[in-house]
Formats: C-alpha cells, structure tokens, sequence
C-alpha cells in the first residue's frame, strides 16, 4: 500500500510540495559541498539520498506542535518543518543570525524552538533519551495529541542510550517514533560490522514495540508508514521503531573519502535510485504533472538558494562581546560573587 | 636519524608493538578505513580482521572489551577518535580499569591503553573538549600526553608494557609535527617530564601541542631580552614536577600554559604544587594560559578568541615578569 506502486496515498498539493522541499534540500547539499570546497563552510555533512526518508516523515509531523529530536543527517526533515535555506546557510557558515546556535555549533545541529526541534550534541544517539523525557512530560503536562519523533543511523544502535531510550519508552509506552535512517554505512563501517541483525527493525521486539522495515527512498511509504506510527503515538498506542533503508549519496562529511570504503559501482547503483528522481515520475505519471513544472521547481530552488548563500555570506559572524553568551542564565537579582569575573 | 612526522612514529611504535602476539588494536573505523587520523592504515591488510578489530559505535564496549582482554594476559591497545567520545566510557575506566588492581588485592591487573585525541578547528562545542583533567585525577590511571614523535614513539611503547591502565593523549592538530625518531625500537619512561628550553627570567611549564606554541613564544620574547625555560611534563600522571620546581627555584617566576579550561584544571595542580614547593622562592604570582571559559565556538572569529595563541602565551610571560 502507497508505495511507488500502490494507489495515491499524498494530495497533489502535499506530494507537489513534498517534491519541492526534496529538490530544494538537494540544491541546499549542493551549496554546502560547494562552500567547504571553498572554505567558506568549515563543516558540512550530507543529506543527499536521504530526502525521502526525512520529507516523508516530515508529512507525518504537524510542525510546531510535535517535538522533533533530529541528528546530523536531517537537513531535508528540518527544511521541511519550516526552516529556510537562508537558515541552514547561515548555520553552516557560522553566523550570529544562525538560528539554531548563534555560530556556535557546527553544522547539522539543527534547533527551532518556535518548530519545536530539539539540538542534540554530537555523540550519536544520545539525542534519544531526550526524545523520550520529552514525551514523559508531554504525557504528565497533557498534551495528549502530540508525539515525539527521533532519527538516528543504524550506526547509533550500537549504542548504550539507544538501548536505554528504547526501554524507557517500551516500558512506559511513551508516544515517541524512533526513525532509523538506514544508510548501511556508519562512516566507513558496513552495516554487518555495527549491527548484528539484518533489519534494525528487529531489535524493536526486545523493547516491547512494533519494528516495521520500510523504503526509505519511497516519499509515499515513508509518510504512510509514519502516519501510523504517529496516529498509534497519539492515541497512546505506545512507541514504534521504523527502519527506512536508504543511502548517502555522498561522503559522510566534507572530511571523509567514501571512496575508501564504496564501490563506485555500488554508489552508482543507488544514484539510479534517487529518491529526488524517482518521486519526479511519481508525480509525472500519477499526478499529471508537466516535466515542464519539475524544471521549474529545480530552477526555483537554485535561484532561491543562491539568494540565500548571499545573504549569508553578507551576515555579520557573532560579535566577539557576545562570546560567553548563553553559557549560564540569568538570575534575578543573584549576580555571581567573584573576585574574577573571567569565569562566571 | 631519520625525521618523521607524529602519525609516522605512532605507526612505527604500531608495528613494533604488533609482533608481541599478546597485542591488538580495537576501535570504530580503524580498519580498512585507517582510522579517523590515518594512524592505522594498512594494519588491517598487514595483520588481519583478529587483531585490528572495527568496533561498532559503543565506545562502553571499546574499553570494556580492552578491560576483559588485558585480565587474561592480551595487551589491547583501544582507540577512541575522539576523547570528546570518550566520555561514554567514562564508567569502564573510572569505576573498571582504574580499580581493578586495588578491588582485586593485586590479583589481576589492566594492562590496557586507551589512544584518543584532544584537539580543535571549527569543530565546536562537543567535539574540542579536553578531558586530561578528568583522567589524571584518577588514582589508578596513568595518564601520558607527549609532544614530539621522539616521545610519541618511545611512550607509546612504554604504555602498552606498563602493568596499569594508560591513558594515551594524541592532538589531531599535532600528527603532521615532525622530528627526529630512531629507527630501532625504544622506550621512553612514563612520569618523566623533559626540560626543551634553557632560560634564565621565567619558567613555563606545559606539555602536549603547547609546548610547541611555548617554544613560539620564548622565540618572540627571546628577540626582547627575555630568556624563558620550558619543561615539558609529558605524563601527568605520575606527574614529574622536579624539573619544573629546580627550574622555578631558579628564576622565581612560573608560567602554566595547557589547553583546557582554567578552573579545576590541569594548570590548576600544577600550579598548587609550584606553590607548595616552590613558595620561598616565588618572585612574582604564577600566570596561567588556557582555553577561555565556554563550550568551544564554531564560529572561526569567536574560536580563536578562546583557544590559545602564541600572543597569549607571550603576553602570560611578560605579565610573570612584571
Ligand atoms: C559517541 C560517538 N562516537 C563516535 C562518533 C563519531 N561518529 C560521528 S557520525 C558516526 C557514524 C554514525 O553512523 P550512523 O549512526 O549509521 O549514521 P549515519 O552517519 O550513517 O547517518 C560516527 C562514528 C560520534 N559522533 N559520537
Ligand atoms: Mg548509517
């Protein structure tokens, strides 16, 4: 059901849209590999294969209203919710209008708190337990129709908090979706050297909740898969483990060589495969959609994001007065007492 | 004698060390890929999966799987890329490998090292932290932080014969640095510091990637007339203080200068033991040099207001001479 095959499961509003974000995180991936190969990006870290995945789950999200506990690799889920490619640029090159840090923190931390996206740090899947405080409390506080998403590499199971986020959730069945972004590698590692089961989606029997494999580089079978899982969230169905399998279509990071440890002819393979591409001829085909207006997208989507790099690149970089910004807050009338304020 | 860069003389330690059957190496991407920092590529190919193991990310597993193996006679040698990464095995070196010797009566030792890295560049909060503070305060740890491939080398093979758990501080920012390294093997002792400087007017006392920014520094100063010493730690725990006291005792002035954030920290007990030891001779009050007090920026203005300089360290110098 609703996968490339199956009856149209998206209006042609949400699948013309969904479209247009995918192709628009792709020019933003574009940008950003263009940038670090200029040294005007420092960091960067791809998104590229995986926009079915994140667009797909993002049809399932009523933004700003569920919490999203994302990792490094969202940039199409986060686009999605809301945020701009003037954001994401301005995060990337480090500026003070970098919405989700302040030129803080490097790229592919995203937050919003207005988009209820939640910044984790850079140890993977220590983002989950948060995820899942999240959901305890929206359970006790009552706000009884909103989940909780997270996203992780298959890589981040490995992991100590994977396994302790999934028992909490499965034992206080807390409305969280886990979302494994199966790309098959962790950096260099294939999947066989960090998991010991074929399908991470097997692991969710040991944590008391449905485990689903799903194509992660179909849009409608994300979404149908994460409307589900969302729906059982809500009605206090309990947490769900989701595996979309995909792949990165380029290096790990602008500090890595995939072609280290990948087969071009493998690389090849799933580029033939192109969850951009792919969805395209859904839309032509099912959607009677002109070729004519998937050009016109992709050239909006250049267009609007070399409005953004400029922007960006004219951004002023945090002020050097604002350096110790936001590492304590504030409070009233309880100024520190230090012989050397140095270290407040 | 041949001049080598770091990564050179760790790989040759590597090799020399790999001929001890007892030896092997565990860590993420260290195989076919090398490792993060290049120093094991090729090992894999040399010495085969059973001894150059990829790890899944469980950095938990990394050191508790080196713990199980060093109480039965192996001598893992365990790799986390990053000390950032490190902290998820906090537990298995703090509350293991730390204490096993001492809970155990002396029956059963961890003959264990840890290799990981400090270090910075647009990296930012989480990934630019240093922890050597938090290992060093561990009865039960050494701790090992060299500077040169000289060191490099002949400390890395001193850590992996000790009977106690080592803590091996590599810097990504020092694996190009180069010097001179014998071909043959050797050891270098752990919990010997080194002096590298000859000085008369202040003391510097340092260790890692800053005894090379020191260096810098007593170059700049050296053109205004003023001569420091530098000692060199290279362990800090067992910590050698004796060279940097006999050199404090002689010019009376002492400047502390490590990468990491100022309160609690490593020039903090350095600091504390100059006093303590060195109090009757003290002419002027010890300065220290360290990474300003925040969670590491990305932003490149804001970084290089919080790590340290060569300027800094000059100006700490100047400041000691006052
Ligand atoms: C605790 C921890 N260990 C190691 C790393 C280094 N690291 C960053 S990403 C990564 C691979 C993660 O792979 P996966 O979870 O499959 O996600 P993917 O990058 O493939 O999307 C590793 C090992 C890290 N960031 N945190
Ligand atoms: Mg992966």
């Amino acid at each position: 059901m609703g996968s490339d095959d199956g009856p149209p499961a998206l209006s042609a509003a949400e699948a013309l849209s969904a479209y247009t974000v995918m192709v628009q995180a792709r020019a933003v991936d574009d940008r950003l590999w263009q940038l670090s190969r200029q040294g005007r990006a420092h960091f960067v870290i791809t998104s590229a294969g995986h926009e079915a995945t994140q667009v797909g789950m993002a049809l399932a999200i009523r933004a700003g209203h569920d919490y999203v506990v994302p990792y490094y690799r969202d940039m199409a889920l986060v686009l999605a919710l809301g945020q701009t490619p003037r954001d994401l640029l301005l995060h990337a090159m480090g500026r003070a209008a970098d919405p989700a840090s302040g030129g803080r923190q490097m790229y592919g931390h995203f937050s919003s708190r207005a988009r209820r996206i939640v910044s984790g740090s850079s140890s993977v899947g220590s983002h989950l337990v948060h995820a899942v405080g999240l959901a305890f409390a929206l359970r006790i506080g009552g706000e009884r129709d909103t989940a909780v998403v997270t996203s992780f590499g298959e890589g981040a199971t490995a992991e100590g908090a994977w396994h302790e986020a999934l028992t909490i959730a499965g034992i206080q069945r807390l409305p969280v979706v886990f979302v494994c972004e199966s790309n098959q590698y962790a950096i260099s590692m294939p999947h066989h050297a960090e998991v010991p089961v074929a399908d991470v989606a097997l692991k969710a029997a040991g944590y008391g909740m449905p485990g689903e494999v799903v194509d992660g580089n179909d849009l409608r079978a994300v979404a149908l898969a994460m409307r589900r899982a969302m729906a059982r969230a809500r009605a206090d169905g309990g947490p769900t483990l989701l595996e979309c399998k995909t792949y990165r279509l380029r290096p790990h990071s602008n500090a890595d060589d995939d072609r280290r440890y990948r087969a071009a002819a493998e690389v090849d393979a799933w580029r033939a495969r192109d969850p951009i591409g792919r969805f395209g001829e859904v839309l032509v085909r099912e959607y009677g959609v002109a070729p004519a207006v998937l050009a016109q997208i992709a050239g909006q989507a250049r267009a609007e994001v070399d409005q953004a790099t400029l922007d960006a690149d004219a951004a002023p970089a945090p002020h050097p007065a604002t350096i110790a910004d936001h590492v304590f807050g504030t409070v009233a009338g309880a100024a520190p007492r230090s012989e050397d304020q140095r270290h407040a | 004698m041949p001049v080598i860069t770091v990564r050179e003389a760790l790989r040759q330690a590597l090799h020399e060390l790999m001929q001890d059957e007892r030896v092997f190496i565990i860590g993420e991407d260290i195989g076919h890929y090398g490792s993060t920092y290049g120093v094991t590529a090729g090992f894999l190919e040399q010495y085969g999966a059973e001894r150059i193991r990829d790890a899944p990310i469980a950095e938990a597993g990394i050191v508790g799987l080196a713990i199980g193996a060093a109480l039965v006679g192996m001598r893992p040698i365990a790799e986390i890329m990053s000390v950032n990464f490190s902290l998820l095995a906090f537990d298995q070196l703090i509350n293991h490998a730390a204490k096993i010797y001492s809970m155990f009566g002396g029956q059963m030792h961890v003959p264990m090292v840890l290799r990981t890295t400090n270090g910075w560049t647009q990296l930012s909060a989480t990934h630019s932290q240093s922890f050597d503070v938090m290992f060093a305060h561990v009865p039960g740890l050494k701790v090992v932080a060299p500077a040169t491939p000289y060191d490099m080398k002949g400390l890395l093979r001193a850590s992996v014969a000790d009977p106690d758990p080592v803590i091996f501080i590599e810097h990504t920012l020092m694996y190009t640095v180069k010097g001179e390294v014998p071909d043959e093997p050797y050891e270098v002792p752990i919990g010997r510091s080194a002096l590298v400087r000859e000085g008369r007017h202040a003391t510097v006392v340092t260790y890692s990637r800053m005894v090379h920014l020191s260096l810098q520094a007593a170059e700049v100063l050296s053109r205004e007339g003023i001569e420091v010493e530098i000692v060199d730690l290279r362990t800090l725990r067992p910590l050698d203080m004796s060279l940097a006291i006999e050199s404090f005792k002689r010019t009376g002035r002492g400047v502390v200068v490590t990468e990491d954030w100022q309160s609690f920290g490593t020039s903090a007990e350095i600091a504390a033991r100059l006093y303590e030891y060195g109090f009757d001779y003290l002419d002027a009050p010890i300065t220290r040099v360290n990474f300003r007090e925040v969670p590491m920026p990305y932003s490149k203005n804001l970084e290089l207001k919080t790590v340290i300089t060569v300027d800094r360290i000059a100006n700490a110098i100047r400041d000691a001479l006052k």
